[in-house]
């Protein structure tokens, strides 16, 4: 049983929360003691803020990244099995890989609140797909919460607890990514205190996911989803609410999430009074009479949501609605602003007019300006290392994984790229396609970071040891899992609440633990080594049939570690222009100058690693040292 | 009051709508935006909107900003068609003579924008040692320092004091008033 009792102290003030930190804020004052995540953008800040949060508020929480979102999200469901409220963090690909887990435990009745936030990014901004997990929440018959930003995304957690308690269900939070990294002003509160004892009860039956259970549990939880549709008809007018025109209606807009409050402001600023706008907050299980009466009372009706038709799949007729079947709406891609306001204004029958200024194109086309692509920092390891592995093997296959080292397509080191893991996975699958041709092999060498190795990494290799795969993976170990900001994993060993030391697990190890018999540590500035190692590793490799790991390794730039500056510049009289550098190293720090035909050095971004001194075929790239 | 602030990853675009924010917070105001973070924040073009006032949405729609601050001068062009026919452009400029496009002119004349341009690369290197991580600070200073924004130099003072680590505090005072000298009465 869960008591709750009275508010501690009540603390009453404001302050700019990015919304990740709200969602944070709210996980803490809503008494969750397990909080579980693997870091992902758009939900990264979430775990570390919890941690702050209930540093500072004096809560018990145990804070913990998992190695990936399956161990995090089965750490955080077990809690629940105890009567603990616990909290699972992660992006929306971060689910397929929990998906195993969220699928079986949905069926289960809980013990206390659990709830899974999963932050969805359309755009997609960085995420490998722009999947909609609210679909995820119908496929597991689960309830969703679709915040339209950072205060109501902060009370959605307080009622997706509860809600979680009563009907003892997990639940999902879906913030989008402009929910997430909105800034916006927020009311913080204290803990609500409760009493949460562990208490494990053994009743094999309701703990155990056997088929015996699954005929219980699966007509209970759609039981539990007709319940919860009811509530969500009538008892949540603060999240579901239908916002009239002052006038006479000639449109009726049905919203959700983030998608709310683009309209809104839009209409806003249009001076418009003859739209009727309806806000559901809560997908899924949507309440279906409160929005069919809604497009009964409207000749005219569009659907906003991002990404994917969850609540138009809803309808139990979606035939006068304006939305993805009849492909009014775009089917990809994020509905920003300008393309809301095409959408609003063709539905009302009018002409779109958003063209691209013609000054304002030409002066891009003239002035050669395009968008900037991400690029790798200034000094990182990985530049220096994708240009050993090159270089060292320049006919071989280079899979790859998710990481900042995927930047490493800038350097044409980067031949396939599936998920976190599959770089392992993807050497495997060549070198079975190979051996089955018959063809003369060519080296498979691969790279992976070391969060990326912990994540799902190690079965690969395992599996790449048993089979005999041929292959070299290259670990870039920048003790850091930096794509998402600088989370520390298991290779650093630091946790998140203060004083909280974990245990650093060497990778070298590891790599030997799991039958890898070739394990070699080179630094990875060291350019002249980098090649030497990986030619010998593919040696090894290609005579023993098994798999060698090469692990690079230097700080991460975002680590700011001091170390050696060796300022460089290129000697105009060597440079021959033709852009070897650019092409293999690709740094900020070096650039073509058009109108001279020679590479430069950009002093706004050089920090004067030196590596690029082994770069250039000519030598034109010198030390300035004594110059 | 709609701001959309551009720059390059790295070049910490987001200190100047935290310095924003907390003049907002101070005047009771309410706020609302939107910040980049992950895959782009590597060295790629990035943007962040900030709005102060009754705002639902975290984005600036086209055409609407009030204020576009440039931490680059090819992103401002980029994005400016952010800004509403008034609106003021505060840019950093590296490359002074790219700024004489005709095009480019023709634009900003027919959308009656006015520009602040502001060498900041220069300044840091002459006054900063070359650290161009103030540029951020720098740019906030510049912008006080023309008038844009509807801030007083005083608020940005004490926002940009009490959002300093004390490393940097006495730093960070003289970056900000060189960026407020940098554009004062122009
Ligand atoms: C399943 C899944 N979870 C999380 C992410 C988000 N993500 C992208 S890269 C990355 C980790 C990168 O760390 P690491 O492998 O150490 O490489 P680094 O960025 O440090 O070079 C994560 C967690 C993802 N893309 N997919």
């Amino acid at each position: 049983m869960i008591l709750e009792m009275e508010v501690a102290k009540t603390v009453s003030t404001r302050a700019i929360l990015l919304g990740n930190e709200a969602i944070a804020r709210g996980v803490v004052e809503a008494g969750c003691l397990v909080a579980a995540a693997y870091p992902g953008t758009p939900s990264s800040e979430i775990l570390p803020a919890i941690a702050g949060y209930a540093d500072e508020l004096g809560a018990k929480t145990v804070v913990e990244w998992g190695v990936n979102e399956k161990v995090a999200f089965e750490m955080a469901v077990s809690a629940a099995f105890t009567g603990v409220r616990s909290c699972a963090v992660m992006k929306q690909v971060g689910l397929n890989v929990a998906a195993d887990p969220f699928m079986s435990a949905a069926h289960f009745d809980l013990r206390s609140g659990m709830l899974l936030i999963c932050a969805d990014d359309p755009g997609p901004h960085s995420s490998q797909t722009e999947q909609d997990s609210r679909f995820f929440a119908m496929f597991a018959k689960i309830p969703c919460f679709d915040p339209c930003d950072a205060v109501e995304a902060k009370a959605m957690v307080f009622d997706a607890f509860d809600l979680s308690e009563k009907h003892n269900i997990i639940t999902m939070l879906r913030p989008s990514v402009r929910v997430d990294h909105c800034r916006q002003d927020v009311e913080l509160g204290d803990i609500i205190a409760r009493d949460q004892g562990f208490r494990f009860e053994k009743d094999p039956l309701r703990w155990t996911c056997l088929p015996a259970g699954v005929k219980i549990n699966h007509p209970k939880l759609n039981a539990k989803n007709d319940a919860i549709r009811e509530e969500f008809e009538t008892d949540y007018a603060r999240y579901n609410y239908e916002v009239k025109a002052s006038g006479q209606a000639k449109l009726g807009v049905i919203t959700s999430g983030v998608q709310f409050s683009v309209v809104m402001d839009i209409l806003k600023s249009w001076k418009r009074n003859d739209i009727d706008v309806l806000k559901i907050g809560t997908p899924y299980p949507l309440p279906v009479r409160m929005v069919t009466d809604f497009i009964d009372r409207h000749e005219n009706v569009l659907i906003l949501e991002e990404t994917y038709p969850v609540m138009e799949m809803q309808l139990p007729d979606r035939t006068k609605v304006q939305g993805r079947w009849n492909k009014i709406v775009p089917g990809a891609g994020e509905l920003l602003p300008e393309v809301v306001e095409g959408l609003l204004v063709k539905v009302l029958g009018g002409q779109e007019t958003v063209t691209a200024d013609a000054n304002l194109k030409a002066a891009l086309e003239e002035l050669r300006i395009t968008p900037r692509k991400p690029m790798l920092c200034p000094g990182c390891p990985h530049r220096a290392s994708f240009f050993s592995i090159r270089q060292s093997l320049p006919a071989a296959i280079n899979p790859s994984d998710i990481g900042c080292y995927t930047l490493g397509i800038n350097q044409k080191g980067v031949d396939a790229v599936i998920d976190m893991g599959a770089s392992v996975t993807i050497s495997s699958g060549f070198f079975m396609a190979q051996k089955a041709s018959g063809m003369d092999a060519k080296p498979i060498v691969a790279t992976i970071g070391d969060s990326t190795f912990f994540h799902m990494g190690i079965p690969g290799l395992v599996s790449a040891v048993y089979n005999r795969h041929a292959l070299v993976l290259a670990i870039l170990d920048n003790g850091i899992t930096a794509m998402t900001g600088g989370q520390a994993n298991p290779a650093v060993g630091d946790k998140l609440r203060k004083g909280d030391k974990g245990a650093v697990v060497d990778i070298e190890g590891v790599c030997r633990g799991c039958g890898v018999s070739f394990v070699k540590t080179v630094k990875a500035y060291d350019v002249k080594a980098g090649k030497d190692v990986i030619k010998e590793a593919w040696e090894h490799a290609k005579a023993n049939q098994t798999p060698a790991v090469v692990i690079f390794r230097h700080p991460c730039m975002l680590l700011r570690q001091k170390q050696d500056t060796i300022p460089v510049r290129v000697n105009h009289d060597a440079c021959v222009g033709c852009k070897f550098c650019i092409n293999f190293f690709n740094c900020p720090g070096l650039v073509f100058d058009e109108a001279k035909k020679k590479a430069v050095i950009d002093e706004r971004f050089c920090v004067s690693c030196g590596v690029c001194r082994n770069v250039c075929p000519h030598g034109a790239i010198v030390s300035t040292e004594g110059e | 009051m709609q701001y959309v602030i551009v720059g390059i990853g790295g070049q910490g675009i987001l200190f100047s709508s935290k310095v924003l924010g907390k003049i907002a917070l101070s005047r009771g105001e309410s706020v609302m935006g939107s910040e980049v973070h992950g895959m782009a924040q590597r060295g790629g073009s990035v943007i962040s909107h900030f709005k102060i006032g009754q705002y639902k949405s975290p984005l600036v729609k086209a055409g609407e900003a009030d204020a576009l601050l440039a931490f680059d001068q090819n992103e401002a062009v980029r994005n400016l068609h952010f800004l509403r026919n008034g609106g003021s452009l505060i840019v950093n400029v590296h490359d002074a003579a790219a700024l004489g496009n005709e095009h480019l002119k023709a634009y900003i004349r027919e959308h009656d924008i006015r520009v602040y341009p502001l060498e900041g690369y220069e300044l840091l290197k002459k006054h900063m040692n070359g650290n161009f991580l103030f540029l951020n600070v720098l740019i906030v200073g510049a912008m006080c320092g023309a008038g844009v924004g509807n801030v007083s130099y005083e608020e940005v003072r004490n926002a940009v004091r009490e959002l300093s680590p004390a490393k940097f505090a006495d730093a960070n005072m003289k970056v900000l008033e060189l960026g407020y000298e940098a554009l004062k009465g122009v």
